[in-house]
């Protein structure tokens, strides 16, 4: 159950709040002082793996050989990392990953807005049974679509030396294409931004069709710089469900040139006797990067639950 | 799914509600120009959409029902076989066993993280400084990625080495083969759904606390109710349509567990973790049983329709 997904379902169901600018109730005295001491050890335990991570990755392979282990390194081993980077082409994996990342986001923020303008603000026959059939697409489970995924790609008619019948060769298996095409746009997305769309008003296009206006330049230069912030959500998320994604080019990847920084990670665990600092420091950087994207904008990741500047 | 869309027609109140249709139809008849041509350019912003979702997810769906009839392995045209699949599946000790880890570990997860979830989400509720800190700390585990999350566990569990052993044994509790040992291989997966599975929950019970009338605890409080008492009489019954929201997108979650089973345990020990999307996987990309694989997943995807049309009943029922 992805992000985008779950807020897609949630707007469904009607489970939006407007958010109100204060909290109420505020807990004072020993009571608050109570709820923060609660808090901060949720707290911990939710941060205390990411904070390992980093620690295991400065340390040394005998400071790893200890018991108990020690909290904090003894001696700070920075070069952990560069001894990473000589242990497996991490840095090729975290490109690969930010390509196919940014591909993804692109695709959708263009076409899903597209197609959630088109549904949200033009009447044209067949809108309702194409909008109903997504809503049913969104439902649909991963594991329930990818077997024939993979067939589909593996048999791509005229790729990797397949005939027209898409006998014969690999298709798109272990290509850029099997990476950034199927999962290029996604129903959710679509629903996201026919639901922001659907939330603006009425008055401005007809205003901008009175001075001749064609569609797309209603679409591209009037309702979607209003949606700017839905942009940034929709594009956000899809970045972050790329990024961790590890299913799908575990399948249709082998060779280590095409490799993602999440197979990557998985690939050098299976390799004889895990070299700990090394694979921790491999996961910090495939890591970092969700976690301050996430802290830069949460606002955003945080929208499309509490409707919050939409409105 | 949503509200089921009244066909436009002229005169309807349109944007009465979020889900309803913007622009009406002109009169049946006659189109203008300009309409045709707004209609034409719908069709051309809907087209590429269209297109993707209908090649990769439409036809897989279809093509899913159909080869879990056949017996299919790539390399031979797909064989009809009509029923075999479901039947070698159920006979199958190993698929009936990641059934039943799946919704031992569903049974696990889904409650414990809810649970905590409302409970920090009411805490979270109560305009305290740190909040946002707070707030993020419990959401962090949902935006990383859970392989990635996972390898840290992977070294937390480690029996020699792991930060967890190094615990228990300082509280005087002896450590554990966690991942290895048959008996405590499918808890430790557990304990690690569960802790990821909390951010969002408790960003879907914020978003309903703020929507709860103040008015009520105001109420409440002239009365002389106590907090607990508040929280039981009006926190909770408010958050009911939030909750059952939160436990259909929960157990849709936890029974779709693939990417901590794949680094943990690979589903062993002796298939003690084996979740049926694990059966799947192995028998699509590992015994290339495209058929077999296609036929667990429509069992999957059976179970799953099931759970969202069941809680679909109640919750009308409720209503």
């Amino acid at each position: 159950m992805t992000l985008p997904t779950i807020k897609a379902l949630a707007i469904s169901e009607e489970i939006t709040v407007v958010p109100r600018k204060r909290w109420f109730h505020h807990a004072k005295g020993r009571q608050a002082a109570l709820i923060n001491v609660a808090l901060t050890l949720g707290s911990i335990t939710m941060l205390v793996p990411f904070l390992w991570m980093v620690l295991t990755s400065l340390k040394s392979p005998a400071e790893l050989a200890q018991f108990p282990p020690t909290f904090f390194p003894q001696e700070w081993m920075f070069s952990n990392y560069a001894a990473t980077l000589d242990a497996a082409p991490f840095g090729l994996y975290f490109r690969n990953s930010f390509v196919i990342a940014t591909t993804h986001t692109f695709i959708t923020v263009v076409l899903g807005s597209m197609a959630g303008y088109a549904l949200a603000r033009i009447y044209f026959k067949g809108r309702e049974a194409i909008f109903l059939a997504f809503i049913a697409m969104l439902m649909i489970p991963t594991y329930t679509k990818i077997v024939p995924q993979f067939l589909l790609v593996k048999f791509m008619p005229l790729f990797g030396g397949n005939d027209i019948l898409g006998q014969g060769g690999s298709g798109w298996l272990d290509t850029w294409w099997a990476l950034i095409i199927p999962g290029g746009l996604s129903a959710s997305a679509i629903f996201l931004f026919r639901q922001f769309y659907l939330s603006l008003p009425k008055d401005l296009e007809e205003a901008a069709r009175i001075d001749g206006l064609g569609e797309f330049r209603i679409f591209s230069q009037i309702y979607t710089p209003l949606i700017k912030p839905a942009i940034a959500t929709v594009g956000l998320l899809t970045f972050q469900e790329s990024w961790n994604n590890f299913l799908w080019p575990l399948l249709v990847t082998t060779s280590s040139d095409l490799r993602v920084i999440q197979v990557g990670l998985a690939v050098f665990q299976q390799l004889d006797n895990t070299q700990w600092q090394y694979l921790m420091a491999g996961t910090t950087m495939a890591t970092v990067p969700m976690v301050v994207l996430f802290i830069f904008a949460q606002k955003y990741f945080i929208q499309g639950f509490t409707n919050a500047g939409i409105k | 799914m949503t509200t089921t869309e009244r066909h436009p027609t002229r005169g309807a109140k349109a944007a009465a509600k979020q889900v309803s249709p913007s622009t009406a139809p002109k009169k049946r008849k006659r189109i203008s120009t300009a309409e045709k041509k707004r209609r034409r350019a719908g069709w051309l912003m809907i087209t590429p959409s269209v297109i993707h979702v209908g090649l990769w997810t439409l036809i897989p769906v279809i093509a899913t029902f159909y080869l879990s009839f056949t017996d299919y392995g790539i390399f031979a045209a797909p064989k009809w076989i009509w029923f075999d699949n479901y039947v070698e599946m159920f006979n199958d000790a190993v698929f009936m066993q990641s059934i039943g880890n799946t919704i031992w570990y569903t049974f696990w997860t889904v409650p414990v993280s809810m649970a905590v979830a409302v409970v920090v989400a009411v805490l979270l509720n109560q305009g305290l400084k740190l909040q946002k800190f707070y707030r993020t700390a419990f959401f962090l585990p949902q935006v990383t990625a859970t392989v990635a999350i996972a390898m840290v566990w992977l070294w937390i569990f480690n029996p020699q080495y792991g930060l967890l052993n190094a615990m228990l044994e300082t509280i005087g509790l002896p450590g554990q083969a966690w991942l290895v040992d048959p008996k405590w291989a499918l808890p430790a997966v557990i304990l690690v759904g569960a802790w990821q599975g909390i951010g969002i929950k408790m960003l879907i019970y914020i978003a309903a606390l703020q929507n709860i009338d103040e008015s009520l605890y105001e109420a409440a409080s002239l009365d002389g109710a106590s907090s607990i008492r508040k929280f039981f009489s009006i926190t909770v019954p408010m958050l009911k349509p939030a909750t059952f929201f939160v436990f259909i997108i929960s157990i849709i979650g936890a029974f779709q567990v693939f990417d901590q089973i794949y680094v943990l345990t690979d589903g062993g020990p002796a298939n003690a973790t084996t979740m049926m999307t694990y059966e799947v996987y192995r028998s699509a990309f590992q015994e290339f049983r495209m058929g077999m694989a296609s036929a667990q997943s429509v069992v999957l995807f059976a179970f799953l329709l099931f759970v969202t049309l069941i809680s679909r009943r109640v919750t009308k029922e409720e209503d």
